[in-house]
């Protein structure tokens, strides 16, 4: 009893000491203000769905649960999807409509159960009652994984919901939950033990005391998986859940593993199980028509059997009760009660759900690991649903071109590279398959970005891929002679070096590097693993049915960092806790682990990350899910692994996969959790979550562009999220958040001289947004603006204003964009739209001042703006076309005056000729004059579409005004020639208008005055141009 | 002692705060604008200029204490109308033709059905029946907000009937409106939360009215519009509402 309180007594101490770490603590959380991520995708192979739920009455709504990504709304029937859940825990088990409010009642329960070593963790039950607008949570926080909610059609206050529980230990947080409240209070009305959950719960939906309740003695660890035992089996119900039989009249004796179940809607006697059993010959489904009474076996087909923890889901036809779908490899329907079945359509493999419309049998849903698919024949041909970009990524690089290219493995989806950045944005067609598989950890040479290596599984292969030669090698290391087996992680670790462009490292138990891109390696370390025999059985995993997959390989390296400053420093972390060091590039290594104070025995060393700031400095990454331990774990060594501090505070909630170190500001630093992104400004003396479109989704991997700034962030359920430029949160001090407003420093905003005709994308594809390409000009306020005005102007060198913009009024951080454009010229009114007449000029590369007026405050900023350095214009084609855009410019507003004069004596005669009803011959022959004229300056006729006149002088001028104006080298000859013929044409109009002056205009004046009448006034030019119209 | 009475004077505050109603915060929100100054309004009349890549287009928006309302510009010569509603008939100008062209019949039942929510649904919502609930307190632009639900008359989509709720997101210390929050119901963005922010509040003829009003899509692309002057009671062009024979 006495060491168990000195222990506690040394860990508070511990803590203490962590938490007196010198520094100031930077508490940004409401700071962040308007910096946004931006999501990129792909949704082209899109990502695992766990569940779908579609509304009883409306086939227009339709929900689906992500195994990593949330939960997504259709309106229009599975045409297009809307994101709902993104503030919360984004793997999903369960979805489910409150059948007597099914507009508005939601439940989501959170922790997906098709319980992979990959699969995320939950976080309890949610519910929407605006139709998952809003979300409240309603318990059940440490269920862990959520299977299934059924909801009382004729109570909606009573609920039950089953628990299937902790994955990766004992837990007493299992079986199935009831709730009569609506969920203010929870009962726990079955349960069976700490190792065994709820894997489904169905409820007849014509007698809601009916349940049928399937439970599964299951367990998963790093090394092993275990899928049976003989607590497993299927429960039956008939008064609410207040007592339980065990219904197994007709299915074999002995454990059993998961079992699937599943009720007839339109004949509730009938049910369908499917058994995970000892014996290989009793595997397979069972059918009931006397509601679980006794049970006949039918059918055990692979596709009814193959992998039960993956697959055990069962639908039937909700107006056939013969017609049932298994969920599987490649998804089996029945159309004869089970008895015979054959494969659903082709589509991705790994069917974790199937649906049919409730009106309409023959519209059906399939959610695989590679996204959602629905078929409009009952499952026989399926198109795949292109908006869901719930990929799940392992692992993300990225390379130095522009725009940077992001590269990473996905589940169950290979390996792939995309840009950051494309014309139009981001679409499916802009990403590159450059691996096969389950693909991890992708990188790209780091001097010859066209040659990439990327893994499958377990490395059963790494690829060296030339992407322009299209020569694929497989470079992983074999062993040699004298060399124990192999052992790679599922996740083999891989990673080029910042020293050696040509350098591979890739870990087994062993460290191997190649110097000459994988073609020879040489190992360069022992087994840095514990090697821990009992752990390294992988090959039997998987209890009653062996699921040999390479999932559970063990003792093996899982994350490998060459220091940034000195290639002889290599860290190396593996999966059952150790992390080592060495110093001499890998003659001597230390096994550092021991020094890493308060650390669990055997946590995975998920991440090092060899620091910019110091040979010695590195932050090491421990995750202990694996073990049910979702603490976080963050280390920092300045002396090479001799001491260690934890940077971890109550902020972060959840166990953490990755940190980023900024390149610039040591105290900068970005976790990467199970919840979402995660950053601190004072070397981790508090965490504030990052919130502004990042969902709470777990992140895998984190990547600082060291040119752009970006963070990049590789999620696993919502792609590859980027923060772009992060240099605002790099500067944020205390000091900054006193001010009332503060500017952040920018380099010279670059204007871009790109253009393209945009993408191609149907209006159905996910596109991924583009980085803005306009100046970002960035300022702090420490208060919300909500009184008073507030504007924002940007003057040249010369003092001049050149236009005005909308300033950011939020506490933190505000973001204004400016697109380098001062305004448009004004432009002579007609009646149909000169589109190219609205163009507005560019500015020149310079100096320009920033002024907010802020109440009676004024705050200034210089800024500078450049010409694309990788142009290919000289300064003097540049000055030749801005000369020739400013003439043109003017020459536009020259018209626009002229055409106002000539509008001003048009007005003037047609209302004499109004007024007076006797013909007057000088107002006629102005009038037609006048029209005449008008008629060769603008479109005086005719719509804006096919409707439209001839163009005038007007049109024709705003034609190549913005053709010179858009394009950054010198105006052609033909360009100038063609504005001298338009200046010709202006000038005989205004020649012509002259001689109006002494013979029409002069003869109406005369009747004028006649009639008492003045002239009409003309404005100057300079008056004419502050007119708003 | 000094402290315990202390502790109980905190809580009772603290309670205070919890026990505010909708109908204490609509009150003080409608003081914080004007108060009864809004029952001598008939009309708002608000202008702007909105810049369309370095064009700036003048903007008239108008709007009337009965729910009858026009927004004009002009572009080049030409003048169109959007969101007009005269009262029966809600109608706009085509950007090709440039001619009127009456909205859909869903949008003008919805136009009438919001006729009378002047200045807003919120502070209507007593008169008008609508139901209100305060769903706790949310941070907006680093501000603590009271989120305010008003349930309104339902609303046709797409020939149905559907809930039309908006949310109010009002200041915590100075009671006026941060945001308000609605679903779209219709169109390629259904399901999609529309979001309008409100800043630059500034009094006129003794009400206060927000002249910055930023709207958009949560999450996505928004648009802010700055008034540069707004009067309110003037003489407006009667027939600027009435839809074009």
């Amino acid at each position: 009893m006495k060491r168990q309180l000195f222990a506690c007594l040394a860990l508070l101490l511990l803590q203490n000491a962590n938490a007196q770490t010198t520094g100031t603590v930077i508490n940004a959380s409401e700071y962040f203000g308007d910096l946004k991520a931006r999501h990129i995708g792909p949704a082209l192979m899109s990502g695992r769905i766990s569940d779908i739920e579609n509304h009883p009455k409306n086939s227009n709504i339709v929900y689906i649960g992500a195994a990593g990504g949330g939960v997504w709304k259709s309106n229009d029937g599975g045409v297009k999807f809307t994101s709902i859940f993104d503030d919360y825990c984004q793997s999903i088990g369960a979805v489910s409509i409150d059948p007597s409010d099914p507009d508005n009642t939601i439940w989501v329960g959170t922790g997906e159960v098709w319980t992979r070593n990959s699969v995320s963790m939950g976080d309890g039950i949610y519910k929407s009652t605006d139709g998952g607008k809003s979300w409240n949570k309603m318990g059940l926080e440490k269920s862990d994984r959520i299977a299934s909610i059924q909801i009382d059609p004729k109570n909606p206050n009573t609920v039950y919901v089953g628990v299937l529980g902790a994955l990766w230990g004992d837990s007493q947080e299992r079986g199935v939950y009831k709730t009569t409240d609506g969920g203010k209070t929870w009962n726990k009305i079955l349960y069976v033990n700490e190792k065994t959950g709820c894997s489904e719960l169905v409820m007849d939906p014509t007698n809601s005391s009916v349940l049928y309740a399937s439970f599964w003695e299951f367990r998963r660890t790093a090394f092993s998986f275990n899928s049976g035992g003989m607590n497993s089996a299927l429960y039956k119900s008939t008064d609410g859940g207040k007592t339980w039989n065990k219904i197994h009249n007709g299915f074999p004796t002995g454990q059993f593993g998961r079992i699937a179940v599943t009720i007839a809607p339109s004949n509730p006697s009938v049910v369908y199980a499917v058994i995970e059993s000892e014996k290989p010959e009793n595997k397979g489904i069972y059918r009931s028509e006397d509601g679980g009474a006794t049970w006949k076996f039918l059918n055990g087909d692979f596709g009814l059997t193959v992998r039960p923890f993956y697959f055990s889901k069962i639908v039937v036809d909700p107006k056939n009760p013969d017609v049932v779908a298994k969920a599987g490899l490649f998804g089996s329907i029945s159309r004869d009660g089970g008895k015979t079945f054959k494969n659903l359509g082709a589509m991705h493999p790994d069917i974790h759900d199937i649906s049919f419309d409730p009106n309409n049998s023959d519209k059906v849903f399939v959610a695989t690991d590679g996204g959602l698919y629905r078929s409009l024949n009952g499952g026989t041909t399926l198109e795949i649903i292109e908006n869901l970009p719930v990929s799940q990524f392992y692992h993300v690089s990225t390379d130095n071109q522009e725009p940077y290219n992001v590269y990473g493995g996905l589940q169950d989806n290979n390996s792939w590279f995309g840009p950051s950045s494309s014309p139009g944005g981001i679409e499916a067609r802009d990403w590159n398959l450059v691996g096969q598989g389950d693909g991890f950890r992708v990188f790209p040479h780091p001097t010859q970005p066209h040659i990439v290596y990327s893994e499958m599984q377990g490395a059963d292969a790494i690829w060296r891929y030339d992407t322009k030669e299209q020569q694929l090698k497989v470079v992983k290391p074999f062993p040699v002679q004298g060399d124990p087996k192999l052992r790679f992680n599922w996740n083999a670790a891989l990673t080029t070096s910042p020293h050696n462009p040509d350098r591979l490292l890739v870990g087994s138990q062993f460290l191997h590097l190649s110097n000459d891109r994988g073609n020879t390696w040489t190992k360069i370390s022992p087994d840095l693993t514990t090697n821990d025999k009992t752990k390294t059985g992988a090959s039997e995993s998987g209890g009653l049915s062996v699921d040999n997959s390479g999932a559970e390989n063990h003792c093996t390296i899982f994350t490998i960092a060459e220091s940034p400053l000195n290639e002889k420093v290599i860290w190396v972390g593996t999966d059952d806790g150790n992390i080592q060091v060495t110093t001499d590039g890998g003659k001597t290594w230390s096994n550092v682990t021991a020094n890493v104070k308060g650390l669990p025995l055997n946590t995975w060393c998920y991440h090092v990350e060899a620091s910019v700031f110091g040979e010695g400095n590195a932050y090491a990454v421990f995750d202990g899910h694996t073990k049910n331990d979702y603490n976080a774990y963050i280390y920092k060594t300045t002396d090479y692994g001799k001491t260690w501090n934890s940077i971890v505070t109550k902020d972060l909630p959840v166990f953490v996969r990755n940190i980023q170190e900024d390149y610039k500001n040591p105290n900068l630093l970005f976790a990467g959790t199970e919840l979402g992104l995660y950053v601190t400004l004072d070397g981790g003396l508090s965490w504030s979550k990052f919130k502004n479109n990042v969902p709470s989704v777990a992140i895998h991997y984190l990547e600082l562009h060291p040119k752009t700034n970006d963070l990049i962030m590789g999620t696993h359920g919502r792609g590859i999220i980027i923060l772009d430029d992060i240099t605002p949160i790099r500067s944020l001090s205390n000091e900054i958040m006193t001010k009332n407003l503060h500017f952040f420093e920018s380099k010279a905003f670059t204007m871009s001289e790109k253009s393209s005709f945009g993408g191609t994308s149907s209006e159905n594809q996910f596109v991924g947004d583009n980085p803005t390409s306009n100046a970002q000009i960035r300022y702090f306020l420490s208060k919300r603006h909500t009184f008073g005005k507030m504007t924002m102007e940007i003057f040249d060198a010369n003092g001049s204003l050149v236009t005005t913009l909308q300033s950011g009024k939020q506490k933190g951080i505000n973001t204004v964009e400016w697109s380098f454009n001062m305004q448009a010229p004004k432009i002579a009114k007609g009646k149909t739209f000169a589109g190219g007449a609205m163009f507005a000029p560019r500015v020149k590369a310079g100096k320009y001042k920033v002024k907010i007026t802020k109440g009676a405050d004024v705050f200034e900023k210089e800024i500078e703006v450049q010409y694309d350095p990788k142009s290919p214009f000289t300064l003097e084609e540049r000055t030749a076309q801005q000369k020739t855009t400013v003439e043109l410019y003017n020459f536009n507003q020259e018209l626009a005056y002229f055409v106002y004069e000539l509008d001003q004596w048009d007005a003037s005669v047609k209302g004499f000729l109004n007024e007076n009803s006797a013909p007057n011959k000088a107002a006629q022959a102005l009038s037609k004059e006048l029209d005449n004229l008008r008629d060769k300056m603008v479109i005086t006729k005719g719509d804006n579409y096919v409707g439209a006149g001839e163009p005038r002088l007007r049109e024709k001028l705003g034609d190549i005004y913005s053709t010179i104006g858009s394009y950054y080298g010198a105006p052609s000859s033909t360009q100038l020639e063609n504005i001298a013929m338009l200046r010709n044409t202006f000038n005989e109009g205004k020649a012509q208008f002259e001689k109006m002056k002494t013979s029409t205009i002069k003869a109406f004046e005369k009747e004028l005055v006649k009639k008492s009448k003045t002239s009409p006034k003309i404005l100057s030019f300079e008056e004419f141009l502050k007119l708003e119209n | 002692m000094k402290k315990i009475i202390l502790l109980v004077a905190l809580a009772f505050v603290a309670n205070v705060t919890n026990a505010q109603t909708v109908k204490d915060i609509t009150t003080k929100y409608f003081e914080a604008i004007g108060g009864q100054n809004w029952e001598k309004v008939k009309s708002m009349q608000m202008f702007a200029n909105v810049d369309n890549g370095g064009m700036k287009i003048p903007v008239e928006v108008v709007m009337m204490s009965d729910g009858r309302m026009y927004t004009r510009f002009e572009v080049q010569g030409m003048k169109f109308t959007q969101g007009a509603f005269d009262g029966e008939t809600s109608w706009s100008t085509n950007f090709m033709t440039q001619k009127a062209e009456k909205s859909e019949s869903d949008d003008t039942e919805n136009t009438k059905r919001s006729a009378k929510e002047f200045p807003n649904a919120l502070l209507t919502s007593e008169k008008l029946g609508y139901k209100t609930n305060l769903e706790g307190i949310e941070k907006i632009d680093g501000v603590e907000c009271y989120k305010i639900k008003v349930e309104k008359k339902t609303m046709l989509s797409e020939g149905k009937e559907v809930p039309n709720i908006e949310y109010y997101y009002i200041d915590k210390e100075t009671f006026v409106p941060i945001m308000t929050e609605t679903e779209i119901q219709s169109g390629e963005m259904k399901g999609k939360i529309a979001q309008t922010k409100y800043s630059d509040y500034q009094e006129v003829n003794g009400v206060f009215i927000a002249f910055s009003q930023t709207s958009g899509i949560k999450d996505g692309m928004s648009q802010a519009i700055t008034f540069d002057k707004v009067l309110i009671n003037s003489t407006i062009d009667e027939a600027g509402f009435k839809f074009p024979k």
